[in-house]
Order: C-alpha cells, then sequence, then structure tokens
C-alpha cells in the first residue's frame, strides 16, 4: 500500500428489510477516503448519506444488512475488510473509537446526559490506550484545552447540559480525537448549531485535518460546507452516488442533472424574499417503488428514453465521475 | 440539597395540620358514630336514649366537631395519641404491635419486586421481540390487570387449602416462636404482593429501558467502540433508572400503610387490616393515626424520590 487511501469503499449496497419489502437505502455506491482531505458526502435527506456512515461503522440496525460490496480499511497492521467482521464484534469495537471515530448531528442527544464530559471522553480512552487512571485524565483534559474549551479543568467534571451547544459538539470531536483516528466521519456535525458556531466547528476540523493527516468523510446538505470545505464532493441521491469528483469538478462544472438542480434550488443571500427559488419538480420516489432505471428520472428535465435503464458509472475525467445516460446533452 | 431537604421537612408540618382536618372532617360526615357501630343491633332496640347520650358523653362524642378536633390535636401535639374508643386500648401500642407485621411483609414484597423487576424488566428490554419477551409481557399484563384479591384466594387454595404446604393466614407474633417458624406464613402474602409489585416494575424498566436504548447516545457509546455490557448496563441503564426510582419510590409508603387487599385476604395482623376495622367502626381516633401515618409515610417518599433523583440524574437541580 503505497497510496493515502485511508479507506474504500466498493460497489456497496445495504439493505433495510421491513415487513418483507425491501428498502435499497444504499444501492451500489463506491468512493474512498483519503488521508488529510475531506471527502464531501451531499444529499436531501433519505438518500443515503447517513446510512453510509453507519455502514462504515457497523452501526446498522438490526434490520439491515450490507448486501454485497468491500469495505476495506486500509490500517498500518494491513487491510482490514470491514464488510466481514461480525457486529459489536471484538474486531470492529477496536477500530470503533480508536481508528475510525465518529461525531453526530445533535451533540445534546449524542451525549449521555447523566455522566460528566470527563467521564466520556476517559471511556473512549480506557478502552483504547494502555494510560494510566491519572494521564487518561489529563489527556481529557489536554484534549479540551486543544478543542478551545475555556477552563478545561473544570469543563472536564462538568455534565453536558451545563456546556452550550457549540461546546457539546467540541466535548463530541474532543472524545472523537481522543485516540487520533485516522478516519473522522462526522454526519452533519452542524446541523443543530447556529453559523457564526458552525464556523468554529469547522475550523477546528480542518485544522485537526492538518495536524494530524485525518481523513475526514464529511456528510452534509449544505453547499455552502461543500465549497469551504471539500476536497473531494460526492452527490447522493436515492441510494447512489450520482456524481463525484474534486470540489472543483463537480461545484464549478456539475454534469449531473441533480447536482446543477441542487446547485440551482440554493437561495441567493441579498436577492430578497421576491427571489425565485428553483426548486427541484416533484418528490422522492418512494424507497420501496423506485424507477426501473434512473431514479432521478421522473424528476429530470433531461430524461429520455435512455434514463429507463439504470446508466454506469462513467468517467468524465481522471477524477469525475458521473451516473447519468444523457450527460453530455445536459452540458 | 441540605436547604431543600430541611424546607420540605418544615413543608411537612403545615401539611399534616390541613390533611389532619380533612379527615377529621370526612370522618365527622360519615353518618352514625363510634357508639352506633358498638351496639349490637339486637341490643340497639332495649337500649335507652338516656343509655346512648351517656356513652357518648364517656367518649365524648357529644361535643361539637370543632371542639373534638381541637382537643384531639392537643392531645397528639402532647404525645398523646389517644385510646381506641372500641376496647380503650392506647393507640401507640397498637401502632407499635401492628407495624413490625406490615414492615416485614412490605419490605420483602418491595425488596423483592424491585430486584426481580428490574432484571426481568432489563433482560426483556435486550432480548426485544423474543419468545421471553413476549411471555415476560404477558405476565406482567396479567400480573398488572388481575386484581390482587383473586390472585391471593387462588393462592391460597392452591398452596394451603388443597396441596396443605403452607398456612392458611395470620402471623405468628414476633418473638413467640423462632423466625423458621414464622417463615411460611410469610411465604405466601408475601410472594404475592412481590408478584404484583414484580409485574409494575418490569414493565417500567422494560418500557424505560427500550426508551433509553433508542438514544443517540447508546449510537455514540458503539462508535467509540466499547463493550456490549457496558453499552447496556452503564449507558442505557444508568438512564433508565430514574423513572423506575420514581415508581418503586411511590410504593415505599406501602411500608409504613400497608397493603389493605393483601392484609385481609391472608389475615395478616398488619396496619392496613387494622385500619379496614378502625373506618368500619368508625374509630376515629384511629382512623385519624394511621392515616397520618399514611400521610407523613407518602410525603416521606416523595421527598426520598426527589432526593434520589437529583442523586441519580444530574440534570435534575434542587432548589
Amino acid at each position: 500500500m503505497t497510496s493515502d487511501i485511508a479507506l474504500s469503499v466498493k460497489d456497496l449496497k445495504t439493505y433495510f428489510y421491513t415487513n418483507n419489502r425491501c428498502n435499497k437505502a444504499i444501492n451500489g455506491v463506491s468512493f474512498d477516503i483519503r488521508r488529510g482531505k475531506t471527502l464531501c458526502i451531499v444529499g436531501e435527506s433519505g438518500c443515503g448519506k447517513s446510512v453510509t456512515a453507519s455502514t462504515i461503522m457497523q452501526l446498522l440496525p438490526t434490520l439491515s444488512r450490507i448486501e454485497a460490496g468491500s469495505i476495506t480499511y486500509h490500517a498500518e497492521r494491513g487491510d482490514i475488510r470491514i464488510d466481514q467482521l461480525a457486529r459489536n464484534g471484538a474486531e470492529i469495537r477496536k477500530i470503533r473509537g480508536a481508528e475510525i471515530a465518529m461525531i453526530f448531528q445533535d451533540p445534546m442527544t449524542a451525549l449521555n446526559p447523566v455522566y460528566t464530559i470527563g467521564f466520556q471522553i476517559e471511556e473512549s480512552l480506557k478502552y483504547h490506550t494502555d494510560l494510566s487512571l491519572k494521564e487518561i485524565k489529563k489527556k481529557a483534559i489536554d484534549l479540551l484545552r486543544d478543542m478551545g474549551i475555556p477552563m478545561p479543568e473544570k469543563r472536564v467534571d462538568e455534565y453536558p447540559h451545563q456546556f452550550s451547544g457549540g461546546m457539546r459538539q467540541r466535548a463530541m470531536i474532543a472524545m472523537a480525537m481522543s485516540c487520533n483516528p485516522k478516519i473522522l466521519i462526522a454526519d452533519e456535525p452542524t446541523t443543530a448549531l447556529d453559523v457564526t458556531i458552525q464556523a468554529q466547528i469547522f475550523k477546528l476540523m480542518d485544522k485537526l485535518k492538518a495536524e494530524h493527516d485525518t481523513a475526514i468523510m464529511l456528510i452534509t446538505h449544505d453547499m455552502g460546507v461543500v465549497a469551504e470545505l471539500a476536497d473531494e464532493v460526492a452527490v447522493m441521491y436515492m441510494g447512489n452516488i450520482v456524481e463525484a469528483g474534486s470540489v472543483d469538478d463537480v461545484l464549478r462544472s456539475p454534469k449531473h442533472p441533480y447536482t446543477r438542480a441542487l446547485l440551482d434550488s440554493i437561495p441567493v443571500l441579498g436577492q430578497g424574499k421576491k427571489q425565485a427559488i428553483k426548486a427541484i419538480k416533484g418528490a422522492t420516489p418512494d424507497p420501496y417503488e423506485r424507477p426501473n432505471g434512473c431514479s432521478f428520472a421522473p424528476r429530470c428535465d433531461f430524461a429520455t428514453k435512455e434514463c429507463d435503464v439504470m446508466p454506469d458509472e462513467e468517467y468524465i475525467s481522471k477524477s469525475h465521475r458521473i451516473m447519468c445516460a444523457n450527460y453530455k446533452a445536459v452540458s | 440539597m441540605l436547604t431543600f431537604i430541611i424546607r420540605r421537612l418544615l413543608i411537612v408540618v403545615p401539611m399534616l395540620f390541613v390533611i389532619s382536618f380533612l379527615v377529621y372532617l370526612g370522618l365527622e360526615l360519615t353518618p352514625g358514630d363510634a357508639v352506633s357501630h358498638m351496639i349490637d343491633p339486637e341490643v340497639a332496640s332495649r337500649i335507652s336514649a338516656e343509655q346512648l347520650s351517656e356513652m357518648r358523653e364517656a367518649l365524648g362524642l357529644n361535643k361539637s366537631f370543632l371542639e373534638r378536633y381541637y382537643i384531639w390535636i392537643v392531645n397528639v401535639l402532647q404525645g398523646d395519641f389517644g385510646h381506641s374508643l372500641a376496647g380503650g386500648v392506647p393507640i401507640s401500642d397498637i401502632v407499635f404491635d401492628r407495624l413490625p407485621a406490615t414492615l416485614e411483609l412490605s419490605f420483602i414484597a418491595i425488596v423483592f419486586s424491585t430486584i426481580f423487576g428490574c432484571l426481568l424488566g432489563v433482560f426483556s428490554a435486550l432480548k426485544k421481540g423474543s419468545l421471553t419477551d413476549n411471555s415476560l409481557s404477558v405476565v406482567g399484563m396479567l400480573g398488572i390487570s388481575i386484581p390482587e384479591f383473586f390472585f391471593g384466594l387462588v393462592a391460597l387454595l392452591i398452596f394451603a387449602l388443597n396441596l396443605q404446604w403452607l398456612p392458611i393466614g395470620g402471623r405468628l407474633l414476633p418473638g413467640y416462636e423462632t423466625i423458621w417458624d414464622r417463615l411460611p406464613h410469610m411465604v405466601l402474602p408475601g410472594f404475592v404482593l412481590a408478584l404484583m409489585m414484580t409485574a409494575g416494575v418490569m414493565r417500567y424498566s422494560r418500557s424505560a429501558m427500550l426508551d433509553s436504548l433508542s438514544r443517540d447516545f447508546i449510537k455514540t457509546a458503539r462508535a467509540k467502540g466499547l463493550p456490549e455490557w457496558r453499552i447496556n448496563f452503564i449507558h442505557g441503564f444508568r438512564v433508565a433508572l430514574t423513572p423506575v426510582i420514581v415508581l418503586i419510590g411511590f410504593r415505599l409508603p406501602t411500608l409504613i400503610g400497608g397493603s389493605v387487599i393483601i392484609e385481609q385476604v391472608f389475615q395478616w395482623p398488619g396496619i392496613g387490616n387494622e385500619f379496614i376495622a378502625a373506618v368500619r367502626g368508625q374509630d376515629y381516633p384511629l382512623v385519624m393515626m394511621i392515616a397520618l401515618f399514611s400521610v407523613f409515610a407518602v410525603l416521606m417518599a416523595s421527598l426520598i424520590i426527589d432526593v434520589l433523583t437529583a442523586l441519580v440524574d444530574p440534570r435534575v437541580r434542587l432548589d
């Protein structure tokens, strides 16, 4: 392994089962996460972003299963096929928190309300390092200080409800970064926070990425966040990555009709209340009754007969790939 | 927290005053009085009105309502709880005679139901949807919906009458025999009371546990790579504990007030049984005292619940 790829996902399919019906939540997704780079996964609610993150961590609910494909974690000790590890088994537990860490959307509910912040940070360290209790305590305080929390010696013994929203998320990040993970998965980490705090959190994540060479997978539905943070972008729709590439590829020359529609639908600040917001027509299809071909075809302005068959992934350039039969007509 | 406890304890005093007056008023409003209950209906026709009023005068029942309440409360404040109208036994003797029996029974039931209720409820939640969980749910439903007296009578019928394994009721007096002689008497009422309580605790802890296991912090704990037992117990159960503590706390008054129905069915010589007899006979000094004890127990239990929830859940602040 000479490349800088920390984790690669190949043709991953995760299905959810309810009452004999099957929701193909992730329907063949491939991407790589690179060291020291941020991969942003964007898409609307229910498109499979969070499921992708959960699948990588083997945190799926009971009635779901990795149907096909592979998740390979390129560890220093060799490649590990995460998809083949037992759910909640000893091996995945060794990776979770220590090598792949995750932060969640709402830091209020993601922290246990009855334990101190310190206790919850120290818990990871206790399980993943050989440090003594004294060192662990010190490390927890240092982590909080690194995250920019004032008076960490005092704050470490406080409970989540005594922290503000932004501080809670910092504490979450401190928890996630406690064992210096190789990969950090952030599932909409700032959705529950206000914009100024959002900027601080992202600044912090960027700093960590630079200092520790961490690979970051950031899930968001905010294009502004993508533009600011991402090195690479993957746009998801109905369980597929419809377009992926570097930020410049995707944001500056979007090829997929969905990406374009998504970018067009962003309201522009300063144009006042009367600006016409170009919403995407229609609604996302019922996940149990997907269109046979391209999932976006029923809502797409460029749909043709060819769209009745599921399009293949096609590389436009070395980094830019797309899943659309008509992308040439679009641009 | 100390100021909170002191303040709550101070509130107890006026509350007891108010409640004692209300209970007294309630007793006054019921038709008849202690004398009319003391006299056999067959003899009643032969007793003259003078004799009746003499009896009332001897018991102080001829005075006005407020006057009697005043006398009663002054006596109580001086530590004199009065005498039972039926039999003339000092009430403090009756209470201290009956209290150990009630304490014994309720204590066993509360301890057992807490331990088994929590264990079964948590187990049920962890195995949600399994055969064990479903059967436990059915048993829990039955335990809640079948009335205690029915359950008690069935238990008596099977174990005491048909199988004759256990005595049919009553309780040997303390010190009368060794604990081993008293134990068989305790088994049936203890078992029935504990079972009814267990059903409630079980269902409560199951739903509290399921609720806490579905929260986001469980996913966080899992994402930290913690082992399952730690996720379930240190994170899940700890949070589920608060509602369960409240439920168990509300049962503490049974320790003093007794379980009226179970004590009746098994002829358990406890406070609950005595209370029923006193109400029937309109033995108001005794009713008042037992009622005040129960009220005191309820007030103390709610104070204990508040303190315990504050200890378990840091978000609860007592001030």
